[in-house]
């Protein structure tokens, strides 16, 4: 019964996985070859969700649902430029892709949130821009990396909100 | 009585020949707008009273330009004065022969300021004006004439008035014939704009578009002489520093280094530019100079050195940097090279300019407030206690600041007297407006 039980969410599972993987032409999927996956090997692969080495349950603590490839925009303190645990997942993921395809390149544009001056935030904008662009590159990424600025002048949200500093506070990857 | 005249000629005009030009479409627009000043938020406290009586105007004379409340508001935004609402005069003289001190000692008038306007011919008009000390019963220096005028110099006449009374009542130079440099973003479609630079007189009015771009447009910096602006212009490639001469219309692309290339500030002598450039990885300071063309580098740590202000006498490079963790306002000298920190207190301080003297500074203090700071005592004074406040910049005479602040979502151009007593919204500006710059004094 157990293992029947066992067996059928296996399939299910993978069955979900191959789905995900299929679904939306962009970004390809990570990994080609994820569709024909033996169901014994997404077993092995419960700890290693997308090839991040994480289980899938990890990356949902993270609130990264599905391949984090299709994270395409990675967030910031007020006033940092620190890369968190979240942020570190995504850039792995993309520059393992990127690794795979050299010579690819990558437009990563910096932004920063309303306070603050706005010369101040187009240095800001930038900083994180070239932090994303050395985080990319340490992971293996191999890719001409293109950093620009927009400071504050292009938020996503503009209202006065802490939500809608989180929202701005970003660096976008674009390939 | 002695009268002195003085002529009205292209020196005293707010804008020169080519920016008219182009102001002509916008005036009708412009002078729509509502007269009535908005006092945002009154001090408690009150400057001199003074009456300043409507000009006699010939019978069926109809003047676009009312003098008397444009130098009511001129005045008014410095503190320093409170002029009286002319329902309250009890006579409206023109003459001297028919001032009476005591008409105006009843409604507690201090000063008086009265004039005429004649009409001379077709678009032909000269204008007179007196000063008076009630409590004295005397005439304040000479009479002023102004001939030559057609009816569109009415407003510029009345910012030379302003200038007269307040200097020969504060002893110090008026502020009212400079113009003010700003960025006004006009939507075009969904995420599309049209970023303008625009320069318009002190209160707003007479505003012509200079430079636009569909990219965003910040940090305009006036030359000490006022004939160029220096800004900044988003690029696909990062932000580029460039000049515009107005007479011409020309721009000069200054620093258009990789990475980010902005926050420029003209040296007090014209000469050199200082801006912030990424160029090496972080953002350092750098001194242009005009003649040689030369860029030189000014700072080296691996912060973010930006928004450089000269010191009056140009030894001294004032800067934001957050080579201490967080914004702060430091000071380079070019004399030894050295580098103080001078704001301690508060989380942030940002974006400081100094006055024409060197003894205060405005910036923007824990993102949002203006304050200001005296340089030597380090003693601070809130300006605003707002949340948003941002962009301040003196006057050229020091006694007012020039700052955005946002009222129920709207962003909103002010004036605040230096000594924090009156805070007014400059009258003719509206619009999605930011990064406003004072001028300096019109030579």
């Amino acid at each position: 019964m157990n293992r029947k039980l066992g067996l059928m969410l296996t399939i299910v599972l993978s069955a979900v996985l191959a789905g995900c993987a299929n679904k939306g032409a962009t970004p390809p999927p990570l990994d080609d070859n994820a569709g024909a996956v033996p169901t014994k090997q997404v077993d092995a692969n419960a700890n290693n969700a997308y090839g991040t080495g994480l289980s899938a349950a990890d990356l949902q603590s993270l609130d990264i649902f599905g391949d984090p490839r299709n994270e395409r925009v990675v967030y910031f303190k007020y006033n940092s430029t620190a890369i968190d645990r979240r942020s570190q997942v995504i850039l792995a993921a993309h520059a393992r892709y990127l690794g795979q395809r050299s010579g690819a390149r990558v437009s990563l544009e910096g932004h920063a949130d309303e306070r603050g001056t706005r010369d101040f935030n187009l240095a800001l904008g930038e900083r994180r821009a070239n932090v994303v662009a050395d985080v990319l590159t340490s992971k293996g990424a191999g890719s001409k990396n293109q950093t620009i600025s927009y400071g504050e002048e292009r938020p996503v949200d503009t209202s006065h909100t802490e939500s809608a500093w989180q929202k701005n506070r970003r660096v976008e990857i674009k390939y | 009585m002695k009268i002195e005249t003085l002529f009205f000629t292209a020196k005293h005009t707010l804008l020169n020949a080519a920016s008219v030009i182009l102001v002509s479409a916008l005036m009708v627009s412009t002078s729509a707008v509502a007269q009535v000043e908005i006092n945002i938020d009154g001090g408690v406290e009150q400057g001199t009273p003074i009456a300043i009586v409507p000009f006699k105007v010939a019978d069926g004379v109809e003047l676009e330009h009312q003098i008397h409340s444009i130098v009511a508001n001129d005045l008014y935004s410095t503190g320093k004065f409170e002029p009286i609402p002319s329902e309250k005069f009890l006579t409206l003289p023109s003459k001297i022969e028919e001032v009476r001190a005591k008409d105006w000692r009843l409604i507690n008038a201090q000063i008086l300021v009265f004039g005429e306007i004649w009409s001379l011919g077709k678009d032909l008009f000269e204008v007179q004006f007196r000063m008076y000390d009630i409590a004295r019963d005397r005439q304040v220096g000479k009479t002023k004439r102004i001939p030559n005028l057609r009816a569109k110099d009415l407003r510029a006449v009345a910012h030379v008035i302003s200038d007269d009374v307040y200097t020969a009542f504060t002893g110090r130079g008026g502020a009212f014939r400079s113009s003010i440099a700003y960025v006004d973003r006009e939507q075009k479609g969904p995420q599309r704009y049209r970023y303008k630079l625009m320069v318009a007189d002190w209160d707003g009015f007479n505003a012509a578009e200079v430079y636009a771009s569909k990219n965003p447009i910040l940090s305009p910096d006036w030359s000490p002489d006022s004939q160029k602006l220096a800004f900044v212009n988003l690029t696909k490639k990062g932000p580029v520093v460039k000049v515009l001469d107005l007479a011409s219309g020309r721009t000069e692309d200054i620093a258009k280094f990789k990475g980010v290339n902005t926050a420029p500030a003209w040296s007090p002598d014209g000469a050199q530019l200082a801006y912030s450039s990424s160029r090496h990885g972080s953002p350092d300071l750098f001194i242009y100079n005009t003649q040689t063309k030369e860029h030189t580098r000014v700072t080296t740590h691996y912060g973010i050195d930006t928004e450089p202000a000269w010191g009056p006498r140009g030894e001294t490079l004032m800067f934001t940097s957050n080579r201490s963790r967080k914004p702060q306002i430091f000071r380079y000298s070019l004399l030894d090279e050295s580098i103080t920190r001078m704001t301690f207190e508060g989380d942030e301080n940002a974006n400081a300019s100094y006055d024409s003297d060197g003894k205060n500074i405005v910036m923007v203090h824990d993102g949002g407030n203006i304050v200001l700071m005296n340089t030597e005592s380090s003693e601070m004074q809130w300006l605003t206690k707002a949340k948003f406040d941002e962009s301040p910049s003196f006057s050229p005479n020091g006694d007012m600041v020039l700052y955005m602040t946002e009222q129920g979502f709207e962003p909103t151009m002010v004036v605040a007297s230096t000594d924090g007593r009156v805070r007014t919204r400059v009258q003719f500006v509206q619009g999605d407006v930011r990064e406003p710059a004072w001028s300096p004094l019109k030579r």
